[in-house]
């Protein structure tokens, strides 16, 4: 920078709002990035596991001695080798099995020079089973005589959650209307372009160095450690750049601890990675749910009452998966004001698949059965009533302040606003009652228009003991600054933004700012990447930690221009009088002259942020996040009613973000958001034939692609969150949970057909068209 | 795991054929099928490995003497966008259009995609429309014999054609069509692109004064080869397509079609779909 510039006067601009560029994009779209996936070590030996591909059996006697007399092969192992090892929610699962409960089990391991070694090893491993009767549904689970999957869980019943608020019985009493039907959300999964990889390597000390693509470092060598049987201080965690996690890498898999005991026995890094039709078959899905659901209103459309009795297929082992009624029955019992609640969820173990977390963490499933409820009340009332379908809701929103029965402080509540702006952006009422009465004339392309609103947290979610993110930051003699931050990037989106918010308080370019976090040695703890939460947590602890920096920088600088520090601001890298934005000093000349004095005054401060909120707790009663948000979507879509195929044209989107950050990274967030609901809704299942899957590719399980993205429509609401970052509040999930509903109202709009069980694939729709019609 | 031993990349066809009889070979094109198919296993690389790109005159799309000739390694691409189809043969240009990825269309080659023999083979519905013929090319005491056989007659199943081991097939050909001619070609599938065939369906024949003369029907993914709709056919020939005789072809294709259940779809779909997309394409002509 010329000293020209010392003589003018800067004003005060701000980024927030702005569109940030994400540093790593560039090198992302030229092919240029390093992925975990493309890692090689010096001496890294190629790690597979051999899966058992039958759902339920006894292993009576694995050979391995072919697989480990071949050329190149370093090691084989299987649940004999290790013993003891436990891993999972509830520690039921194991690196390595001595039974077969699913499909994906994992048998045996090798360690070979090469991949193609490594796979030719595996299938020289001769194992012996004795296939055992499945149990493939819930129902068949909870008979009598149902095979005990897990010897420890005798009756199938895994997790259980139930929560109640007032008195159904006079509610249910007060009801002029009651809705009772049941909801099946389908099996569904990640997708992650980078399939699941894990690199592990022990130094002489028996200190384990894994190279993960986990989103929760810091919790997850407390959940590896006991599959390992080491310390949980032994073990570093390195995150190099991920192709996706999406709530995929929320927990640690079986094929991480293997990768470990391969490195450990062998002394040799290990790397596992899996090909595409592995990743399908072995990865978490998200968790399935049968969702019995009443609600109850009155005929003046105030909501009495909601009854959700949720009951899902745990799989074989118990990861994060069944634990979803957490979130569940907050939207039970705070999607709209819902003055009584009776949630009941129950999972019972089969010898399927097992579920993980999942963007949207169980709020797209029970959004799904909730926002239909809602439709169909609103169509009621219209018809019975006389009661606008917008206005129904308007009576049911939650403003500013109100506690729901959970105890969910709504301290900025912005549903009326969200409901109102998305209604006028797309004509909402005109357009629905138009295709309602075009439905039953003739014509084979039917339009139709719904809406759905949901509500989640978005201040994190307390399920841990903390919900914090620790942040380290220092400025160097050339005025850049380095973050050191507990939060995971993975896509998301964090490392703009926190480059965003530490330049806008200390006056620099974003560019200027360096992210460090993907080392759990360097980093300070954080919970992870989950809960809509990274932007609101870490984004308030790096703008804490940069507001210190800033005042030990103008505490100096005030004292070299003889005036208080208050009066003095970081401006586009200038330390400049407040009032005018008269320079004072170059901000790199300001900070070398603190650092070559007598008594050095070094920029490094650091800061641990602990969001206002309170632990969920056993009774599931608590203010768990420190905020939360509410999203509407409408749909606007044409079936053709002959191939039953569901266009989705437009989608109008009114979301309180609390405050727009960056606002490129807030867009993209909402399109990939959608993307997600959008393959839930239409086109994405994984099919299951007696606990196997049928479908472990990209040709038959359909994510949609580009060209089927509708035009959306994005209102940002912005409702100037208290606690968050600049007014923020979290985002990245509403998205996901909201657009799977609109989808299925529109679609009722468009033919008059409601579809309780997605996704809404053209077959069934075509199907169900014609039994209506020849009926 | 098969290993290659060679590699040969000739450049003329007579040597290509001539390496065919010899035996042991794997023949590439494009590699859009069968790269996949050997990495999920459902094939296996023979000793040698001859890719057959290098030989030039087998990209060649030309019409003479009343007859188009498509070179079998022209790519799904190259046909679309060849001025003598898109002039005399559109129905290849609509099927080309639905035709997997732009990515895979530059590779993937319309001999590759006939002799994939895949029930779902997208490209052969509308050659079957065009009532095309293949050439196989193979070597007899030292000189280069050229079969023809009628592409109907070609499949025998899922994956299973009349070509022997030895031979190539070289080209795909048919008589330019008349200028009357007009056909149409219909895929399932929401996807816009990627879409795996759950049903095709292809028609096309000669419409003057309002009657359809001369008319080929062909479906796709509906029984275990690409196959000729001769009910179908017998249904709207040398008729006025009028509202009573396309309900009445519609009901013949169904009789035509013999879909099973599989992932993709069940047999009502399929059947219902068959109906559906016959009459939208005879409503799209009349």
């Amino acid at each position: 920078m010329s000293e020209q510039v010392a003589f003018q006067h800067i004003e005060k601009t701000s980024l927030i709002g702005k569109r940030i560029k994400k540093p790593d994009a560039p090198a992302k779209a030229m092919g240029k990035t390093r992925y975990i996936n493309d890692m090689v070590l010096p001496q890294m030996l190629y790690g597979k596991i051999l899966h058992a591909g039958r759902p339920h059996a006894e292993i009576i006697s694995i050979d391995t001695s072919e697989a480990e007399n071949l050329a190149g092969v370093h090691l084989v192992i299987t649940a004999k080798d290790t013993p003891e090892l436990r891993l999972g929610f509830v520690k039921d699962n194991a690196p390595l099995k001595d039974r077969v409960r699913c499909e994906r089990d994992e048998v045996a391991a090798v360690a070979a020079e090469s991949e193609a070694i490594a796979a030719a090893a595996i299938k020289l491993i001769k194992v012996d089973y004795k296939d055992l009767p499945g149990v493939f549904t819930v129902e068949d689970s909870q008979k009598k005589d149902a095979p005990v999957i897990q010897e420890h869980f005798p009756d199938n019943k895994s997790l259980k959650f139930e929560f109640k608020h007032g008195d159904l019985a006079e509610a249910e009493a007060k009801s002029d209307i009651i809705l009772d039907d049941v909801f099946n959300v389908h099996l569904v999964t990640h997708c992650c372009m980078g399939t699941s990889c894990a690199i592990a390597d022990f130094d002489h000390n028996g200190k384990l160095t894994i190279y993960s693509q986990t989103q929760y470092p810091y919790n997850y060598k407390m959940d590896l450690a006991p599959a390992l049987g080491i310390d949980a201080g032994d073990i570093r965690v390195i995150q190099p750049p991920t192709g996706g996690s999406f709530g995929a890498k929320l927990d640690v898999y079986p094929f991480e601890p293997v990768a470990a005991i391969l490195a450990q026995k062998t002394g040799r890094p290990v790397k596992i990675l899996f090909d595409r039709e592995e990743e399908f078959i072995n990865s978490p899905t998200r968790q399935p749910a049968s969702m019995h659901l009443r609600s109850g209103c009155t005929s003046d459309g105030i909501l009495t009452f909601r009854a959700a009795d949720v009951v899902m297929d745990n799989g074989a082992y118990t990861s994060w998966g069944a634990t979803v009624p957490v979130i569940m029955m907050r939207t039970t019992s705070g999607h709209y004001r819902v003055p009584v609640v009776d949630f009941k969820g129950q999972a019972y173990y089969t010898n399927n698949s097992y579920a993980g977390s999942f963007r949207g963490y169980g709020n797209v499933q029970m959004t799904y059965a909730t926002a239909q409820h809602m439709d169909m009340f609103a169509e009621r009332l219209a018809k019975d009533h006389d009661l606008d379908p917008i206005e129904f809701r308007l009576k049911n929103a939650q403003k500013s302040g109100e506690v729901t029965p959970q105890k969910s402080y709504l301290r900025e509540c912005a549903l009326a606003e969200c409901l109102t702006t998305a209604a006028e952006a797309s004509d909402y009422v005109a357009k629905l009652n138009k295709y309602a009465a075009e439905r039953e004339q003739k014509g084979r392309y039917k339009h139709g228009i719904g809406l759905a609103s949901s509500i989640h947290n978005a201040g994190g979610a307390k399920i841990h003991k903390s919900d914090g993110c620790g942040t380290i930051l220092k400025m160097d003699d050339y005025a850049r600054v380095t973050v050191i931050t507990g939060a995971s990037e993975i896509g998301q989106g964090i490392d703009a933004v926190i480059g965003q918010i530490v330049a806008e308080e200390l006056g620099v370019p974003p560019e200027h700012v360096t992210l460090v976090n993907n080392d759990s040695d360097l980093g300070p703890w954080d919970v992870g990447v989950h809960a809509s939460r990274t932007t609101f947590i870490a984004g308030n602890g790096a703008r804490r930690a940069a507001i210190k920096a800033k005042k030990q920088i103008l505490a100096a600088a005030s004292k070299q221009a003889n005036v208080t520090a208050e009066e003095l601001d970081l401006r586009g890298g200038y330390v400049v009088q407040d009032k005018d934005g008269a320079v004072v000093t170059r901000l790199d000349k300001m900070l070398r002259q603190m650092h070559f004095q007598p008594e050095p005054d070094v920029v490094m401060v650091s800061d641990y942020y602990e969001p206002n909120s309170e632990p969920e707790g056993r009774d599931h009663i608590s203010d768990h996040s420190a905020a939360y948000s509410h999203a509407v979507h409408i749909a606007e879509v044409v079936v053709d009613t002959l191939t039953g195929e569901v266009k989705v044209e437009k989608v109008t989107m009114a979301q309180d973000v609390g405050r727009v950050i960056n606002r490129m990274g807030l867009e993209a967030q909402m399109e990939g958001g959608l993307a997600f609901g959008l393959g839930f809704a239409l086109s994405e299942e994984m099919i299951f034939e007696e606990g196997r899957l049928k479908n472990p590719n990209f040709r038959d399980y359909k994510v949609p692609t580009a060209p089927e993205m509708p035009d959306l429509d994005i209102h940002f609401i912005e409702s100037d969150c208290e606690e968050g970052p600049y007014g923020a509040k979290g985002i990245a999930e509403l998205p996901t949970i909201v657009i799977a509903p609109a989808i299925a109202n529109a679609v009722y709009n468009a033919t008059g057909i409601r579809f309780f069980n997605p996704p809404m694939t053209p077959e069934k729709v075509a199907r169900a068209i014609w039994e209506k019609k020849n009926s | 795991m098969s290993e290659i031993e060679k590699y040969i990349a000739p450049e003329e066809v007579a040597e290509a054929v001539e390496a065919l009889g010899t035996g042991g070979v794997t023949i590439v094109a494009g590699g859009t099928d069968l790269t996949p198919q050997i990495n999920e296993g459902r094939c296996h690389y023979e000793p040698t490995l001859m890719n057959i790109q290098r030989i030039e005159e087998l990209n060649r799309i030309s019409l003479t003497d009343g007859e188009i000739r498509i070179g079998c390694l022209a790519t799904v691409s190259e046909i679309w966008y060849n001025d003598i189809i898109i002039e005399h043969a559109d129905i290849l240009c609509q099927t080309a259009n639905c035709f997997a990825s732009d990515q895979i269309r530059n590779a993937a080659t319309i001999g590759g995609n006939i002799c994939n023999a895949s029930p779902a083979g997208d490209m052969i519905i509308p050659l079957l429309v065009l009532g095309a013929s293949v050439e196989l090319a193979s070597w007899k005491e030292g000189a280069m014999e050229i079969r023809r056989e009628p592409l109907d007659k070609f499949f025998k199943g899922p994956g299973k054609t009349i070509r022997n081991e030895n031979e190539l097939l070289v080209a795909v050909i048919f008589d330019k069509p008349s200028a009357d001619f007009i056909g149409q070609f219909r895929k399932s599938g929401p996807r816009p692109a990627l879409e795996i065939s759950t049903v095709t369906v292809g028609i096309g024949g000669d419409l003057k004064d309002g009657k359809l003369e001369n008319v080929r029907v062909a479906f796709g993914a509906v029984g275990p080869t690409p196959l000729r709709g001769k009910a179908t056919e017998v249904a709207l020939e040398g008729q006025i397509l009028t509202e009573d005789i396309i309900s009445n072809a519609a009901a013949a294709a169904q009789k035509d079609a013999s879909p099973i259940d599989d992932i993709r779809a069940t047999t009502w779909y399929r059947n219902h779909l068959i109906a559906v997309f016959t009459e939208e394409l005879l409503n799209n002509v009349c």
